[in-house]
């Protein structure tokens, strides 16, 4: 699913973000990331999300090598992914149907069809009883299930979440950690970059430690 | 890992209706919509977009009002002036065809022979009509004219000459000039004049005012396309959160132009309604004087409004200005719209 081959990025300033990354996740795995501030989770996953282009080295996602993939194809690309942000980013003048319903407006579905898909997302995340209501209207957590209902809607082969848990108490991360299981063992491949090492102990999934950007670790969580 | 088998990418990814993948690929019939479900997710892409659009304008009813009446301003003073500068033309064409040629008579030309010599040129090919003035009506009405009356009385003799005044058919110069030419060479015709400068001189005063009017529409064009940037800009700037969001998510970047192409056409569309109505209302507000002032000196003429052809032309040209204006404000700004 993804190939890391010697990775490096380097920034335009002199910041080097990843150092020769080297690792490779299969298909339908859960995944977590993991390193204090600065360590490169962040650049990690925006190389994933073609918001950047590697410097060095190959990085392929579902056989497309994204440091030669053209602009006309990111978009594309992306609608192969869902995206799970720790600011949520919901559009508030939507209501939650809404703002689920976006990546599949996006790939044209009709009407019935995007009806159908973002009730089953709701489901899924156990907000059935809120689709007219706007993100305003919705506690934290619950905002946070949106966003994943979003990212998860268009089935998407692969789900990124970045600190997706960050803003939440821990009975409400485990909850959201629950719901990413979930949607793994439906087939999804699940990568989350976290700090919360507590939270990923507990979960016993394969976890990548970064530091500095460079890979520190991989191996089971807890183990 | 999962023991679960993952279905592949493609069977996972929905099909991609409204914004065709650029990469040419084999598409398998089984898995892919057909063309009437494309064509109607492709529709009802537009048609949401141009709703979004509308609601966003309407939201925002007295600042879209004000954008449109902006640009409504823009477009109607080139095109106000083109329609006068058309009227003075037509006023124009119809002096011309009161162009004539005058031949002056030698003096020992008799009454009989001017009047032989109308019936003449009357027969001519080119001469809608021939009239001739005798020496003693010219005097007469020279005398009234200018004032003179008392010296001119003092004069031995009258020193006017019978005069022929012809009326071409064709008022086209080098007509006018062949036709003065052969009229010239008539017996008894002492000079023949062709008095065109004044029709030269409303030309030259129009071919004037055409470039001007033309340059004024090309500043005022580039000025309608700054406003309808600037508005796009704006609505760009509010709009930024939903557009990195769109693109996170696999929008295209003719997803991500889409409304804002219809919103700069719904504002073209807005203003060239506002600007025929402005063109209209205002000639017609311009008429009473024109009709007042052409009264004044014997003429019926009247001020035409805005012809259809040129109200619909001003419409087709308002939205595709809008749409320009719109197209050139998104793609500056849409590099500058990459997710964060």
């Amino acid at each position: 699913m993804i190939r890391f081959e010697q990775v490096g990025k380097r920034y335009p300033n002199g910041h080097v973000g990843l150092h020769e990354l080297s690792f490779r996740v299969r298909r339908g795995e859960f995944l977590f990331v993991t390193g204090h501030s600065g360590a490169g989770k962040s650049t990690l996953l925006r190389l994933l999300l073609a918001m950047e282009r590697p410097t060095t080295g190959k990085l392929l996602l579902a056989g497309q090598d994204l440091g030669t993939i053209s602009n006309a194809q990111i978009p594309y690309l992306r609608r192969q992914i869902g995206v799970v942000f720790q600011n949520h980013q919901l559009l508030f003048d939507r209501t939650v149907f809404n703002n689920i319903a976006l990546p599949l407006q996006i790939l044209g579905l009709s009407k019935p069809e995007i009806a159908k898909r973002v009730d089953s997302a709701l489901e899924r995340v156990a907000l059935s009883d809120k689709t007219d209501l706007y993100p305003g209207d919705l506690s934290t957590g619950q905002q946070q299930r949106v966003g994943i209902a979003r990212a998860i809607v268009h089935r998407p082969a692969l789900l990124l979440a970045d600190e997706p848990t960050g803003n939440l108490d821990p009975r409400l991360a485990a909850e959201i950690m629950g719901v990413f299981e979930d949607i793994n063992r439906l087939g999804t491949s699940v990568l989350i970059a976290s700090h919360d090492l507590a939270l990923i102990a507990r979960m016993r999934h394969r976890m990548l430690t970064l530091q500095r950007g460079r890979l520190i670790g991989d191996g089971e969580a807890g183990v | 890992m999962s023991a679960t088998r993952s279905p592949k990418v493609s069977e996972r990814v929905a099909p991609k209706a409204a914004d065709q993948q650029p990469k040419k690929k084999k598409r398998d019939d089984d898995d892919g919509p057909d063309f009437a479900t494309l064509l109607r997710a492709w529709i009802e892409s537009h048609r949401a977009s141009l709703v979004d659009s509308l609601r966003r304008l309407g939201k925002q009813p007295i600042g879209s009002f004000f954008t449109c009446m902006v640009m409504a301003v823009a477009l109607s003073l080139p095109m106000g002036l083109s329609l006068l500068l058309n009227n003075v033309e037509r006023l124009g064409g119809s002096w011309q065809r009161a162009a004539q040629i005058s031949l002056y008579l030698e003096l020992s030309a008799s009454p009989e022979q001017g009047e032989s010599l109308r019936e003449q040129i009357k027969g001519m090919p080119g001469v809608a009509d021939a009239e001739y003035v005798g020496r003693d009506q010219a005097l007469e009405e020279f005398q009234q004219q200018s004032g003179l009356g008392e010296a001119l009385k003092e004069l031995p003799e009258n020193p006017l000459p019978g005069v022929v005044l012809v009326t071409p058919k064709e008022v086209d110069k080098p007509t006018l000039e062949a036709l003065r030419q052969k009229l010239s060479e008539l017996p008894k015709v002492q000079q023949a004049q062709l008095d065109l400068v004044w029709v030269e001189r409303l030309a030259a005063i129009l071919k004037l005012g055409d470039r001007f009017v033309f340059g004024l529409t090309v500043l005022l064009v580039s000025a309608l396309l700054l406003v309808i940037g600037n508005t796009i800009r704006l609505h760009i700037e509010n709009r930024r959160t939903e557009i990195e969001v769109i693109k996170l998510v696999g929008g295209t970047d003719s997803y991500v132009r889409r409304p804002f192409l219809y919103m700069g056409a719904l504002y073209g569309f807005g203003a060239g309604v506002l600007s025929w109505g402005v063109l209209a209302f205002g000639l017609n507000w311009l008429n009473d004087a024109v009709v007042g002032l052409a009264g004044l000196y014997g003429s019926n003429f009247a001020l035409a409004g805005v012809p259809v052809a040129d109200g619909l032309s001003l419409l087709l040209g308002a939205v595709l200005l809008g749409y320009i204006g719109a197209w050139i404000a998104v793609a500056r700004h849409l590099r500058e719209l990459a997710p964060k």
